[in-house]
């Protein structure tokens, strides 16, 4: 019961975290929230009791994607153009 | 004993999802750098404890893996921020 909670919650977090980084136009934001997507998403595959998934999803999502996101943007633009 | 560990675990996905409204508000990048540094860390404690929960060893390896990358993660954005990358 009190698992099924957390679970919610966890989830809860998710879908939270998906929709901002749809909703910032500062793409550092974005990337930003991207990495705490990546971290909720680790932490479910270890509830769902998947150590080796959780290992290699924080790897790929905090270490790898961060890093090449700001790297990007760095060498491009860092605020999206609204489209009028 | 595990009863206590599985509250203490829902207590902080509560202050996970309340981290989250200042990265939802938060006016610039630095505040949301701190809340995703804050969400790190109390995800890191929710996983030592679910590893006393589940009885596993190796899931405490996860987490100091995990300690490591988080880290490795903010710097980078702190490095972007302050100018030096």
């Amino acid at each position: 019961m009190i698992e099924l909670i957390a679970h919610m919650l966890v989830l809860a977090g998710l879908v939270i975290t998906a929709v901002l980084v749809f909703y910032f136009r500062d793409l550092l934001s974005a990337a930003i929230a991207f990495g705490a997507f990546s971290f909720l998403l680790a932490l479910e595959f270890y509830i769902l009791q998947a150590p080796d998934v959780a290992i290699a999803e924080a790897g790929i999502g905090a270490g790898l994607t961060t890093a090449i996101y700001i790297v990007a943007i760095r060498g491009t633009k860092r605020m999206e153009e609204v489209e009028e | 004993m595990t009863d206590a560990m599985l509250i203490s675990v829902l207590v902080i996905a509560v202050l996970i999802v309340v981290t989250m409204i200042r990265l939802f508000l938060g006016p610039t990048a630095p505040d949301r750098v701190v809340a995703l540094d804050a969400i790190n860390t109390l995800t890191i404690a929710a996983m030592l404890l679910l590893g006393a929960v589940y009885r596993e060893i190796i899931f405490i390896d996860v987490a100091i893996v995990y300690a490591l990358l988080s880290f490795v993660g903010t710097l980078y954005i702190a490095k972007y921020l302050g100018g030096e990358m």
